[in-house]
């Protein structure tokens, strides 16, 4: 049942055709129903008109015989009587004509007994029938079944007369047509009317089906080929005859999936010119700056020899050309995600060595400032080490430029499937107001006094990057005084996706500010 | 006098290089053209080759093949882009180490120190790793017989896998002992170098048997006779 329903539900034209049949069935019924009726009752009537006329000249042929008997002798009489009651029984070109002939109930002097023809029983002829027919002298008529003394039976109609012979009595005359021959031209014509609305009834289906097939093949076909679109293949196109609604239907399409193409092409062209353009600033600007950096570094080299404002020029030079560098590298480095060329390179390694190796980068120094707190010597997970690391370096500098003097508490927690690491401080923190512009670019929340600090101000937007490459997320928390939170959570495994955070962005102990968690 | 010969169209940094390389002692012949270098090698003959990838004339990749095909002499190659499928290509044409754009005067002297260093005046003698000799004095190898050249980084790899057979040497170990100092994370240059070294000496580098990698953790030498 539900795969019939589910094709029902599915397919259109099942649907439509299935409709279709079931309401030419209905219409087809009643049709041959009502001719069914109107045409086997015109063969009856026919024949009713016929057996009535025949009845009654039968009938009166019988009361002339009678009357004349009357004025012979007993013998003639019954000769007569037999006669009447001789009648040849059916063959297979002559229906059935039988006759019967009954005294009237409570009628002493009768000479002609009562008697059928062909042993046919007096039960064939209806009681109300009889009942009738002795009421008064006109003929009377009734559907029957006649039956035989052998079981045989047979549809017919049955007509009544009375005979009334003087000094013999009142007599009930039957004469039973049989409507063998009705019956079977009726059955035959049945036969031929189902046969006619079966044939019908295919026929409508199979042309329904073969024409809806023909409308909805182009229409399925477009479907299936967007679909294929959908999925890259670009060079599909539609099979396009004729000229019709449906071939404009074809073309139509053909005409939005070559648009579609050349968008497509045009905007892998112009990623492939900004790599190209990312790629040629890169050689441009490099060569260059290598030039002025070894030019420095032999200028910084015999600084012992300048006066103080030109040695101290010269260590400018060196510290500029490092910034330079960092913000020509990030600069590279953003454009690379703009235009969707950032490739992974990951490998298998340990989240938490590279973790305190991190931390060694950044902070080198014996002074203890950062508390790691790690569930494992080791956590395995496949990263690009180089990404990971830039992202936890940056935030590592980010907590140590703003911690205020206070102590850092790096967490990392792990579950099956995803690991996060959180780097909270406890300085100056941001308000919830400067969350929201914190991964922009060359964002800073507080002008004078981060671009003293160098940095490019770039990190937070490249992490971003770098995690959203990961299929990571990278989370922030802040409130003003009360320190930031920053939590990575990354899927262990390549082509994981994050689907829980054993760390929550807002520390325990801090409570959510309406607009928070609005937010949230 | 050792002779470096710098590749590099870029006129200053070219001088650049020159005046710094000068200043350490060092010989300098500076040529301009891809497709004037091999004329400039075969006349020089020098002792190490600055080779920039972006050159006219010639591609540096192809310049260093071409340079790999007459001479086992140690190429640095000098790259603005620190993509990986040009250092790669760097490395795979031969190249035994790369400097990105822009690099530090000190950093570049370092590596070049390191490259020219003299292996191979150890007393240690009759080293050996799987079925291959190691002729320090000579400065070759020989399998089977058969002397097979090997470039100076690739004898030092090997080299130093042979002296210590049972340690298995991480990748970063590898780069320290090879390379000299290099950012630990630098491992291509491992990689891309055991392959090569690998096409010379193994019989077949799909399964190789002088130098094995240890799953994981890095790369160490093979038993003696375990390839008979």
């Amino acid at each position: 049942m539900s795969p019939i329903f589910s094709r029902w539900r599915s397919s259109l034209v099942v649907r439509v055709t299935g409709t279709i049949v079931i309401i030419s069935i209905l219409i087809i019924s009643l049709l041959g129903t009502i001719l069914y009726n109107r045409i086997s009752t015109g063969i009856f009537d026919e024949k009713l008109h016929i057996a009535i006329a025949d009845a009654q000249s039968t009938a009166r042929s019988i009361q002339l015989q009678l009357q004349f008997a009357k004025y012979q002798d007993k013998a003639t009489v019954k000769m007569v009587a037999n006669e009447i009651l001789a009648v040849p029984g059916a063959t297979e070109n002559n229906p059935a004509r039988e006759v019967a002939l009954f005294a009237f109930p409570g009628v002493k002097s009768t000479l002609i007994a009562s008697g059928t023809s062909n042993l046919m029983l007096d039960t064939s002829i209806p009681k109300s029938l009889r009942l009738e027919t002795r009421k008064s002298p006109s003929t009377k008529w009734e559907r029957t079944t006649i039956l035989y003394a052998d079981g045989r039976t047979q549809e017919a109609i049955a007509v009544g007369h009375q005979i009334t012979v003087s000094n013999f009595g009142r007599y009930e005359f039957y004469v039973v047509y049989g409507l063998s021959q009705q019956s079977s031209t009726v059955a035959l014509f049945a036969r031929s009317l189902s046969l006619a609305g079966g044939l019908l009834i295919i026929l409508i289906g199979l042309v329904t089906w073969f024409v809806l097939r023909r409308l909805i093949g182009p229409v399925r076909d477009a479907a299936r080929i967007a679909e294929e679109l959908t999925a890259g293949d670009l060079d599909q196109r539609m099979d396009v005859r004729g000229s019709d609604e449906v071939a404009r239907l074809g073309y139509a399409f053909n005409e939005m999936a070559v648009a579609l193409k050349q968008q497509i092409s045009r905007l892998e062209n112009l990623s492939m010119l900004q790599q190209r353009f990312v790629s040629d600033v890169s050689h441009e600007l490099r060569t260059p700056l290598t030039t002025i950096r070894m030019a420095s570094q032999v200028i910084y080299g015999s600084k012992d020899d300048f006066d103080p404002s030109t040695a101290r020029s010269a260590e400018l030079l060196i510290s500029q050309i490092d910034r330079f560098e960092s913000l020509l590298v990030d600069l590279l480095e953003v454009s690379r995600f703009d235009a969707a060329a950032a490739v992974m390179e990951t490998d298998s390694i340990d989240l938490v060595g590279l973790v305190r190796e991190s931390i060694d980068y950044v902070h080198p120094s014996q002074e203890r400032i950062i508390n790691l707190i790690a569930p494992a010597d080791e956590i395995m997970v496949d990263v690009d080490k180089r990404r990971i690391q830039r992202i936890l370096r940056n935030l590592i500098t980010n907590a140590i430029d703003h911690r205020e003097g206070q102590a850092i508490d790096v967490t990392i927690r792990e579950n099956e499937t995803v690991v996060a690491i959180g780097v909270r401080d406890y300085g100056i923190g941001f308000s919830s107001k400067d969350r929201a512009s914190l991964f922009d670019r060359f964002w800073r929340a507080d002008p004078a006094r981060a671009r003293t600090r160098g940095g490019t101000g770039l990190g937070l937007s490249i992490a971003m990057e770098d995690a959203k490459l990961h299929q990571g997320t990278l989370e922030a928390w802040g409130q003003p005084k009360r320190g930031a939170h920053f939590v990575l959570t990354l899927p262990k495994f390549a082509g994981g996706v994050v689907d829980s955070h054993p760390i929550s962005v807002v520390p325990r102990g801090e409570q959510l500010t309406e607009k928070e968690i609005g937010e949230l | 006098m050792t002779l470096i010969m710098v590749v590099d169209d870029d006129q200053d940094l070219a001088e650049m290089l020159g005046i710094v390389l000068t200043g350490d002692g060092y010989q300098v012949d500076l040529v301009n053209r891809g497709d004037e270098v091999m004329s400039a090698f075969a006349l020089q003959n020098p002792d190490l080759v600055l080779l920039d990838v972006m050159l006219p004339g010639m591609d540096g990749v192809e310049v260093c093949k071409l340079i790999r095909t007459v001479s086992m002499v140690p190429i640095v190659m000098l790259t603005a882009k620190g993509d990986t499928q040009d250092v790669v290509a760097g490395l795979e044409a031969g190249a035994d180490d790369y400097m990105v754009k822009p690099f530090n005067s000190s950093e570049l002297l370092a590596r070049l120190k390191v490259r020219l260093r003299r292996t191979g005046v150890e007393t240690t003698t009759g080293l050996s790793i799987g079925n291959i000799k190691i002729d320090q004095i000579a400065h070759s190898i020989i399998r089977d017989g058969q002397n097979i050249p090997l470039t100076r980084l690739e004898f030092d790899l090997l080299v130093a896998l042979a002296k210590e057979p049972g340690r298995v040497f991480s990748r970063e170990a590898l780069l320290s002992e090879v390379w000299g100092y290099r950012p630990a994370t630098d491992t291509r240059l491992v990689n891309v170098h055991i392959q090569r070294l690998r096409s010379k000496v193994e019989r077949d580098a799909e399964n190789p048997e002088i130098i094995l990698t240890v799953r994981g953790v890095g790369y160490k030498a093979g038993v003696l006779g375990s390839s008979e």
